[in-house]
């Protein structure tokens, strides 16, 4: 991975990795993916892709409300608030 | 040693919480010790009565803190509780605190810690494992009857076996993940750590089951029961890893001592074994990209003092909060599953998983249980010089298998080498936990988790 892909990879992520940390990082990242490369040795076809090993098929339920999470304990854990609404800088 | 009643009766309550808070200075194994905050949920009655027990701070307990071991989450105050932790309060057994890990589960040294440095109770030098290590510590310690860990790639067993105790990873989907920050949603499971195989799987038993809070659980369905002596297959490749001396040892000593108990072994190939570690970190960091995206600094969680927009405030906060790797994880996880590179990595992975699956469906028509070593090398020096990050993940390659195909696996002691704790591992089929504890428990008669120094005599 050039520094050009990390840098465009770390914006897709919302991560912003100063100078030193690009050079840190960097090493470790080709390190994984050298090593991943050899994923290519074995042959996978005619394999299915698993996402899940025991995934069964969807359970409904009876659309009624169920008890709420204490919200007041919820809104607390914000950074920032105005009674019951969460702060953030100016969007405009 | 009987720890029912050491949280509720009022002498060996005092006795017991006198040792926990001396020994955790020694051993640094929680985030947060409050016995009296745990009692609060707590019936008075059932199973595990007065059992004190350490949460693993990646699963959530209502008015406790909810770190992840990262700076991001430090001063988060959980508004609920998990539900495998809910059953164990209702069949009486207390909270004792939260346990330190690697930063979201992310390591398995428990160094990639931001908030504390915790040690092995057999040597303060060395690391207890990861990510679980304070929940090991913890039990190995003596500070609690049992703890609570999370097991994405080995992150119970592998403690366990550092710190001489049992670690259960149960089946995918047979304990509710309702409560547990979610890191790598696919693999993940919560599993337990005891110092003896009836604790194991006593807590086991009370937290399983299908939960309503969490769609892919799955209702307990344990196979019939195998009569007669239980087949043991050994994968051939195991044979092509390095191993430290004393862990071949131990493996070695192990197959010896079951063949002297009546069971039969055999050999399994396993050809996927080298490339389980790829297909394991392409998948989890993958998934962990995705679900860390949820820390954006709005609705919890760390926000950057330095931010005039939102986005910058979303970029400023995750780049100030989350560790180095983490953001390691992230990086790779994006880029894998980036259009273009999908195929390569990601799509490649997930079919390399369908052949270890279709390895163990082998394996496990011919044989019952299936044996490995837990880790390659004994529990190492903190600082890296031992065994690097990279070196650590490499050294996956026995327990992310497991994690893999879903399947149970139960990591037990199985020495004690130049004074240090080594673990083996039984794989089972799914929902044959108790074809695990069946077998530890033969073996526990014949090798017992051995006592670290300073491991406490009892609270009466």
């Amino acid at each position: 991975m050039d520094a050009g892909e990390l840098t465009e990879t770390a914006r897709m992520a919302r991560l912003n990795l100063s100078e030193e940390e690009r050079e840190r990082l960097r090493a470790a990242v080709e390190q994984m993916l050298a090593y991943f490369s050899h994923m290519r040795e074995i042959d996978v076809a005619g394999l299915e892709p698993t996402t899940h090993a025991l995934l069964r098929e969807n359970r409904l339920r009876q659309d009624v409300g169920a008890d709420p999470s204490d919200s007041d304990t919820l809104l607390g854990n914000a950074p920032e608030r105005e009674e019951r609404f969460i702060v953030i800088p100016n969007v405009l | 040693m009987d720890w029912h009643g050491t949280a509720t009766s009022e002498g060996p309550r005092q006795r017991w919480i006198d040792f926990a808070n001396a020994r955790q200075k020694d051993l640094g194994c929680f985030l947060q010790i409050d016995p009296a905050l745990g009692a609060v949920e707590t019936a008075p009655k059932g199973p595990l009565a007065g059992v004190p027990f350490g949460v693993k701070d990646n699963i959530a307990v209502r008015s406790f803190r909810l770190t992840c071991g990262s700076r991001i989450l430090k001063d988060f105050v959980s508004p609920y509780t998990a539900t495998a932790v809910r059953r164990l309060q209702q069949a009486g057994a207390v909270v004792a605190g939260k346990t330190n890990l690697d930063e979201f589960g992310m390591g398995s040294s428990t160094e990639n810690s931001a908030l504390m440095e915790t040690r092995n109770p057999w040597d303060p030098r060395r690391v207890p494992g990861g990510s679980s290590g304070g929940s090991a510590a913890a039990v190995a310690g003596g500070l609690v009857a049992f703890g609570l860990g999370s097991d994405t790639g080995g992150s119970v067993r592998q403690p366990a076996s550092f710190c001489g105790v049992y670690g259960l990873k149960p089946t995918w989907g047979s304990v509710s993940r309702f409560g547990l920050v979610a890191y790598a949603s696919s693999l993940e499971v919560i599993g337990v750590m005891a110092k003896t195989v009836d604790m194991t799987e006593a807590v086991f038993t009370v937290m399983r089951g299908q939960d309503s809070m969490d769609h892919s659980s799955l209702p307990w369905q344990p196979p019939a029961e195998k009569t007669g002596p239980l087949r043991i297959g050994v994968p051939c490749e195991v044979a092509d890893v390095p191993l430290h001396p004393d862990v071949k040892k131990t493996f070695l000593r192990t197959r010896g001592m079951l063949k002297d108990l009546g069971y039969e072994l055999a050999e399994v190939p396993f050809p996927t074994l080298d490339h389980v570690v790829s297909s394991y970190y392409v998948i989890a960091m993958a998934e962990a990209s995705a679900n860390l995206a949820r820390f954006d600094g709005v609705r919890y969680g760390y926000r950057t003092p330095r931010a005039d927009n939102p986005e910058a405030m979303t970029i400023a906060s995750r780049t100030e909060g989350f560790g180095d790797e983490v953001k390691l994880r992230i990086l790779l996880g994006t880029y894998v599953l980036r259009s273009g590179f999908q195929d390569e990595y990601y799509l490649r992975a997930q079919k390399i998983r369908t052949a270890i699956r279709r390895d163990f469906e082998r394996a496990f028509a011919d044989v019952d249980l299936v044996l490995m070593p837990v880790y390659p090398v004994p529990p190492f020096e903190r600082g890296g010089a031992e065994s690097d990050p990279f070196s650590q993940k490499l050294a996956d390659i026995f327990t992310c298998a497991a994690n893999l195909a879903g399947l149970p696996a139960l990591s037990f002691p199985a020495g004690l080498e130049n004074g240090l704790p080594i673990g083996m591992q039984f794989l089972a089929p799914a929902f044959a936990e108790g074809r695990l504890f069946a077998a530890c428990r033969q073996l526990e008669k014949v090798f017992p988790s051995p006592d670290a120094p300073g491991f406490p005599t009892g609270w009466r």
